[in-house]
C-alpha cells in the first residue's frame, strides 16, 4: 500500500463533516426522539474494503436503516495493526470486521460518502485512541464504548485505570470537536457481557461512564441497554434513562436510550428468531428508545449475510407502524420495576459518585466488589454477582455479591426468585450442581421457550451459551 | 504493572468444606468466560474456596497459582474449543518439577467436532492430566474422591456422549 498522506487536523475534519451535508448521528437520534419513531441500526463489518462498500450499499438499499455501522475486527481492537495488515494482504475473509486504521482515513471517507445515513464505529477496544483519530478523520460522527464497558467484557488483564485514561482522551477530543461545531454521539456499551445483566448494573455502569464523558466535554451520550426478554423490566430500564440523566448528568448533555435486541443465546430456527426480533422492536417502541440495534435470524449461526441483516431491519421497522398504537404494556408493572431499578442504581452509583476522583473511585470499587458485573472476561471485576431469572423471566439478583444494595432491594430480589425469604438463610441457597443447571436454563431461556432444547437440557460440557459464535465474554457481537 | 491476583473467595452462607481450595481456569487458547463463571459459582455454593484464573490461562499461570496456594487440592482446567491438547503442552514438566503439586482435572468439550472418542481422553492422561470429566455434575464427587485419604489411582473416564 502506498503511504497515506498526513491525516487531517481536527479542524479540517470538523470542516469536512460540515461540508459533507450528511446528518450527524446526534441529529438522527434527536429526530427519532422528537418524532417517537425509533431509529434502526444493524451491525455490519467485513475485512475487505470493496466488500464493506458493497455491504453498506446493500443494507442501505434493502434495509433502509437510519444509521449504519462499521464493526471493527479483533486485531484492530487490540491495536495489532500489523496483524490486520497481514490479514488484508493474505486473506481479508479471515478478519471478523473492517480494519479501519489499516485501510486508512481516505478509504473510510469513501465509505462515509457512499451512504446517506451517518456511520457508527462499534469495536471493543480498551484503548481506542488510534481508531478514534481515524474515525474522526473519516467524518464518522458516532463512536461506541467506554473505559469500563469496553474493557471488562473484552480483555482479561487490562487495568481499569489504563482503559479509563484512554477513553478520557477520546472524550476530551469529542469536547474539542463540539467547540468546532460537531457534536459526536458517544454510545456506551451497557450490554456488557451480554448474559443475564441486571438492569441496575447496566445502567449504573453507563451512568458512571456518562458522568466521566460529560466532564471531559462530551455533549451527546447514548445509553444502551440489552433486552432481557421481560417486557415490563425492559420498558422500565429504557424509561429509567431520562430519569437517571436528570438525576446524575449535567443539563447540557443530550442523553438517548438505546435498546440492543436480545444479545444472549438466540433461537436457531428462523421463525423463532424472527419472533424475538419483532418482540425486541416492540420493546424499544414501548420504552421510548431513540435507537434500536437490530439482530438477524442468523444470529445463532454466526455473522449474518447482507440479506438476513436487511430482513432483520425490515422486520424491526414493522414494529414502528402507526397501526400498532393499540399495543400497550402493563403500566403498573412498569412503574414498579422502574421504581426499583432507580433505587438499585442509586445504591450502586451514589457511593462512587461521592468520591473526590471518579476514575480512581471506579478502580477501587471494582477491586472491592462494590462495583461488579456478572461473567466478566476480565480479572479486574470480581464477578461475584449471580443473576437469575425469576418465574416470569425477569433478571434478578440471586446474589448481589459485594454490591452495596440495601436490605430492601436484596430482599425483594430474593422474594421474586424463590418466594418468601426464610429467616437466617444465606445468600446462596442452591447447592452447586443445582445452581449450575439453573443458570444454564436461564441463559438458554429463548431456545427453551421455543422448544428448541429439551426442558432438561443437560448436555455434557457447555450449553448453547458456549457453542454459539456469539458467545458472550468471548467477543460479544457488536 | 504486576498482575493483581484474583482473591480466593467463598460466599457467606455457603456450607463450609473445611477451607478446601481449588484453582480454576480455562485453557490457554480459550476465551469462553461464561461456563467458567458457572463452575466457579457452583463450587462456591458447595463450600469450596475458588481461585479463578479465568479465560486464556497458560500452564505456567496455573503453576504460579499452585505455588502461591500450596493448600490447593486440585487444578481444574476447562476447555470448550477443542484445542486443549496443545494448550496443555508443558503440563507434564510442571508436574515433574513440582510446580503443580496437586491433581489436575479437565472437563468441557475436549475435541473439535461432535464425535468424541476415547483417544482424546487417553492423550490427556499422557499429557499429565489426572481426571477427565464427562459432565460438570461429576466435578464435586471427583474432587471428594481425590480428597479422600485413600484416593484410588486414576480410573478411565466414561466417554462423553
Amino acid at each position: 500500500m502506498p503511504t497515506a498522506p498526513a491525516p487531517p487536523t481536527l479542524e479540517e475534519s470538523a470542516a469536512y463533516i460540515t461540508r459533507l451535508g450528511k446528518p450527524t448521528a446526534a441529529e438522527v437520534l434527536a429526530r427519532a426522539r422528537t418524532s417517537g419513531r425509533t431509529a434502526l441500526q444493524p451491525r455490519c463489518g467485513v475485512g475487505g474494503h470493496r466488500e464493506m462498500a458493497v455491504l453498506l450499499k446493500e443494507l442501505e438499499t434493502e434495509g433502509r436503516p437510519d444509521l449504519l455501522t462499521l464493526t471493527i475486527d479483533s486485531h484492530t481492537r487490540l491495536r495489532r495493526f500489523e496483524h490486520a495488515a497481514r490479514a488484508l494482504r493474505t486473506d481479508h475473509r479471515t478478519l471478523n470486521g473492517y480494519p479501519l486504521v489499516t485501510h486508512g482515513w481516505q478509504r473510510g471517507r469513501e465509505l462515509n460518502e457512499l451512504v446517506a445515513v451517518p456511520l457508527e464505529i462499534r469495536h471493543g477496544s480498551p484503548d481506542p485512541r488510534e481508531l478514534f483519530a481515524t474515525a474522526v478523520a473519516c467524518g464518522i460522527t458516532s463512536f461506541e464504548g467506554g473505559g469500563i464497558s469496553y474493557n471488562l467484557p473484552y480483555s482479561k488483564d487490562v487495568p481499569l485505570a489504563d482503559s479509563l485514561a484512554a477513553w478520557t482522551e477520546v472524550d476530551q477530543l469529542c469536547g474539542e470537536l463540539a467547540h468546532l461545531g460537531v457534536v459526536m454521539d458517544r454510545e456506551l456499551f451497557g450490554t456488557l457481557t451480554a448474559v443475564l445483566i441486571p438492569p441496575s448494573i447496566s445502567l449504573a455502569i453507563s451512568v458512571l461512564e456518562a458522568v466521566a464523558a460529560a466532564a471531559a466535554g462530551v455533549r451527546c451520550v447514548s445509553v444502551s441497554y440489552p433486552q432481557s426478554g421481560h417486557l415490563a423490566q425492559d420498558v422500565a430500564a429504557l424509561r429509567a434513562v431520562p430519569v437517571l440523566a436528570a438525576r446524575y448528568l449535567p443539563a447540557g448533555l443530550d442523553v438517548h436510550a438505546v435498546l440492543h435486541e436480545f444479545m444472549g443465546v438466540f433461537p436457531r430456527r428462523r421463525h423463532h428468531a424472527d419472533d424475538l426480533i419483532f418482540y425486541g422492536a416492540i420493546t424499544a417502541r414501548l420504552g421510548g428508545a431513540s435507537k434500536l440495534i437490530t439482530k438477524t435470524y442468523q444470529e445463532a449461526h454466526g455473522i449474518p449475510d447482507a440479506a438476513a441483516n436487511a430482513a432483520g431491519l425490515r422486520l424491526a421497522a414493522v414494529a414502528r407502524s402507526p397501526l400498532l398504537d393499540f399495543i400497550t404494556v402493563d403500566e403498573g408493572a412498569v412503574d414498579e420495576e422502574l421504581e426499583w431499578i432507580l433505587r438499585e442504581t442509586a445504591e450502586i452509583v451514589e457511593p462512587v459518585l461521592a468520591a473526590p476522583r471518579l476514575d480512581s473511585a471506579i478502580v477501587t470499587a471494582f477491586a472491592a466488589g462494590r462495583l461488579d458485573i456478572p461473567f466478566s472476561a476480565s480479572r479486574h471485576a470480581r464477578s461475584e454477582v449471580i443473576p437469575r431469572r425469576d418465574r416470569d423471566g425477569a433478571v434478578r439478583y440471586h446474589s448481589p455479591g459485594r454490591l452495596p444494595l440495601s436490605r430492601a432491594s436484596t430482599e425483594r430480589n430474593r422474594r421474586l426468585l424463590d418466594g418468601p425469604a426464610r429467616p437466617g438463610a444465606g445468600t446462596t441457597e442452591l447447592p452447586g450442581a443445582e445452581l449450575f443447571q439453573a443458570l444454564r436454563r436461564d441463559i438458554d431461556y429463548f431456545p427453551l421457550l421455543f422448544g428448541e432444547l429439551p426442558q432438561d437440557a443437560a448436555a455434557p460440557g457447555g450449553s448453547a451459551a458456549d457453542s454459539a459464535t456469539s458467545t458472550p465474554g468471548k467477543e460479544p457481537a457488536l | 504493572m504486576p498482575t493483581p491476583m484474583p482473591l480466593p473467595t467463598r460466599p457467606t452462607g455457603a456450607p463450609e468444606r473445611g477451607g478446601r481450595l481449588v484453582i480454576l481456569g480455562v485453557a490457554a487458547s480459550d476465551s469462553h468466560a461464561v461456563a467458567n463463571h458457572l463452575i466457579a459459582h457452583a463450587l462456591r455454593a458447595d463450600g469450596f474456596t475458588v481461585v479463578n484464573l479465568g479465560t486464556c490461562t497458560p500452564v505456567d499461570e496455573f503453576a504460579d497459582a499452585c505455588e502461591r496456594h500450596p493448600q490447593a487440592e486440585a487444578v481444574l482446567i476447562g476447555s470448550l474449543n477443542g484445542q486443549i491438547h496443545e494448550d496443555l503442552h508443558g503440563l507434564a514438566e510442571a508436574k515433574r518439577s513440582g510446580r503443580i503439586h496437586c491433581p489436575v482435572v479437565v472437563g468441557g468439550n475436549l475435541s473439535v467436532g461432535s464425535v468424541k472418542d476415547e483417544s482424546s481422553v487417553t492423550r490427556l492422561y499422557d499429557l499429565g492430566v489426572d481426571r477427565v470429566l464427562a459432565s460438570a455434575a461429576d466435578l464435586v464427587p471427583t474432587l471428594d474422591a481425590l480428597h479422600a485419604p485413600t484416593a484410588s489411582d486414576r480410573v478411565p473416564a466414561a466417554a462423553a456422549r
